[in-house]
């Protein structure tokens, strides 16, 4: 990698958190505890990567982008960002990068859309050539024409979040952070904004970092995955090594073509059984082959089905 | 300039609730009028008020309520309810995330148009102040008025900073600022004889309000302080308008390397 984009060195954030929230007391009458949200991170992302930042809940991914994008200031550790410490230098800093947080609107709720993406182009100074051009890109792209005239207040989740993406890009910013993006969004809507963002990748060469829940997200655009949890880095790779490496056993079924007593196989262990139906789980060490033709053997087979682990049980072993 | 045109998108939006702006603005005037009549009444069992004229205190009032007015108006965004909603909202987040000087955002966030009520029932009382007291308006009175009026907005307003930058660490520790804030100006709107002697120092050296409005009063009355403070006292207005409100950006900025967002 040559010089990267995004380069975090040990970087830590802590948090304290009143241990009775409720209480009404005053801070300095509060009892407090320390949560390590992010515990010395370090990582590089090189320019024009799409990398899938994921986590089960509360495992710091959120803290770790406002960290990258200025919101928050470390505790310790080092952060770089386009080579700008991002809290130091806020403006310069957020002037070159898009963010988009799912849960969060970052248009002027009660005007219509194109009046905020107008606000915008003065908030960044976009030349007003280039903005056009974006304009009519993102138009088509994300079919802004829909409801651009209308205020965010009346936009549907999926439109809110097509504007939203259009408003992180319109100052044509190298970097995207994307924060859960395709949270609460029905099947169709994340399709659409799946393609926008391999497409603003491909064609502008913009590096993305995504965190997300649906794992559909991570297989269509990501080929290197973080995994982090509790704070700390589990895994930093390849999508396909990451199955490989921590997917655990994969899974034969087998339906059988009569009633046996007892079904077994070596190689294999018996997960479940249900009828005629059986689940073999086995590891790396066997092939489905050598399982089959053993079991062809012993019994007569009416169907069979090699399962791969999928990135979601790989998730579920390593959480 | 960029903050002009987030002022007006500010007003636009509010264009929307033009109704409900005009209602507020009406029953902030009939509201806080009504707090001056019952006032007033007062005077007519009395007669005065720790020998202040009814027409004295019209004068404190009205110019008490200009100011707060304004304030209220123009420093919309950093009230502290407000703010604490920016805060638990995620906005400060994406004020957080443009390119443009966070303070500026955070005045042009919020332009209570409705306040404009207040302002205009502190405008009447004030103008029955004049007509009643027939006072002798020389040059230099008549210009250091608006100084006064501007050095009280920006008092007040450093105070509500102070009381946004107390959010970034407490919710609940709102209501103890509202004491300083409110409670301040409240007392503002009063003679200051008329307070408990704690409560007249503290107002006086620690939370300067009665400097920005009382004792500029004094100076217009042509009267000695009751309490025996020096004449110059009155024109230290402006010094601690402008050192309170750039104390309380200071300790504002501060706070914000203290911000912790929020954890969603
Ligand atoms: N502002 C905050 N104040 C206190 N604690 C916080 C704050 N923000 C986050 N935390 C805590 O830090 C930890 C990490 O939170 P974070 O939001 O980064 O997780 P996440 O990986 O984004 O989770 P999710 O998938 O649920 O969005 C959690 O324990 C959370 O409670
Ligand atoms: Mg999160």
């Amino acid at each position: 990698m040559t010089q990267p984009i995004i380069a975090l060195e040990n970087l830590t954030k802590t948090f304290r958190v009143a241990l009775k929230p409720e209480g009404r007391s005053l801070p300095w009458a509060r009892t407090w505890k320390t949560v390590t949200a992010v515990d010395a991170i370090s990582l590089a992302i090189g320019r024009g990567e799409v990398v899938g930042y994921l986590g089960p809940n509360g495992a710091g991914k959120s803290t770790t982008i406002k960290m990258m994008t200025g919101i928050l200031t470390p505790t310790a550790g080092t952060l770089r960002v386009a080579g700008r410490v991002p809290w130091r230098e806020r403006r310069q800093h957020v002037a070159g990068i898009g963010v988009v947080f799912g849960q969060r609107n970052t248009l002027w709720w009660d005007l219509p859309v194109q009046e905020s993406l107008d606000l915008l182009r003065h908030v960044y100074r976009v030349p007003p050539a280039r903005f056009a051009e974006n304009l009519t890109r993102f138009r088509a792209l994300l079919d802004l024409d829909e409801f651009r005239f209308k205020p965010a207040r009346d936009l549907s989740l999926g439109q809110l979040m097509r504007a939203n993406l259009a408003a992180a890009l319109m100052h044509d910013p190298g970097l995207l952070f994307l924060d859960e993006p395709t949270i609460g969004l029905d099947v169709v809507a994340k399709d659409r904004i799946r393609a926008f963002i391999r497409e603003i990748n491909r064609e502008r060469g913009v590096t993305v970092l995504l965190t997300t829940h649906d794992l559909s997200d991570i297989e269509q655009l990501c080929e290197r995955v973080i995994v982090i949890d509790h704070g700390r880095t589990r895994y930093d790779g390849a999508l396909s090594e990451l199955v490989e490496r921590y997917g655990g056993d994969r899974a034969l079924q087998v339906d059988f073509a009569d009633d046996y007593a007892e079904v077994a196989v070596e190689g294999a262990t018996l997960e479940s059984r249900e009828g005629r139906r059986a689940v073999f789980r086995f590891g790396r060490g066997v092939t489905a082959a050598a399982l089959i033709g053993r079991l062809s053997e012993r019994y007569t087979l009416a169907d069979l089905t090699v399962r791969e682990p999928d990135i979601e049980d790989t998730l579920r072993r390593m959480y | 300039m960029i903050f002009i045109r987030l002022a007006s998108a500010t007003l636009r939006a509010q264009a929307r609730y033009r109704a409900s702006l005009l209602v507020d603005a009406l029953s902030a005037l009939a509201g806080n009028g009504l707090e001056f009549v019952a006032l007033a009444l007062t005077f007519d069992r009395f007669g005065s008020l720790a020998g202040w004229s009814m027409g004295q205190v019209a004068f404190l009032w009205g110019l008490t309520e200009i100011a707060f007015g304004s304030m209220d108006m123009l420093f919309g965004g950093f009230d502290p309810a407000v703010f604490g909603q920016h805060i638990r909202r995620g906005t400060l987040d994406m004020y957080l995330l443009r390119p443009v000087n966070l303070i500026a955002q955070i005045f042009a966030s919020d332009i209570m148009l409705r306040r404009l009520g207040r302002i205009a029932q502190g405008a009447l009382v004030f103008a029955y102040a004049n007509h009643v007291l027939a006072l002798a308006w020389t040059p230099a009175k008549l210009l250091y008025l608006p100084v006064v009026l501007v050095s009280a907005v920006l008092f007040y307003g450093a105070l509500f900073i102070a009381g946004a930058t107390a959010s970034f660490w407490t919710v609940q520790g709102l209501e103890v600022v509202n004491v300083f804030t409110y409670g301040g100006t409240a007392l503002n709107s009063y003679p200051l004889p008329i307070f408990d002697r704690w409560l007249r120092r503290f107002f006086t050296f620690v939370i300067p309000t009665a400097v920005v409005v009382y004792y500029p009063a004094l100076y217009f009355f042509d009267l000695p302080d009751p309490l025996g403070l020096p004449g110059w006292v009155s024109f230290l207005a402006p010094a601690v308008g402008l050192g309170a409100l750039g104390m309380s950006l200071l300790v504002f900025k501060w706070g914000l390397r203290h911000y912790t967002s929020t954890g969603a």
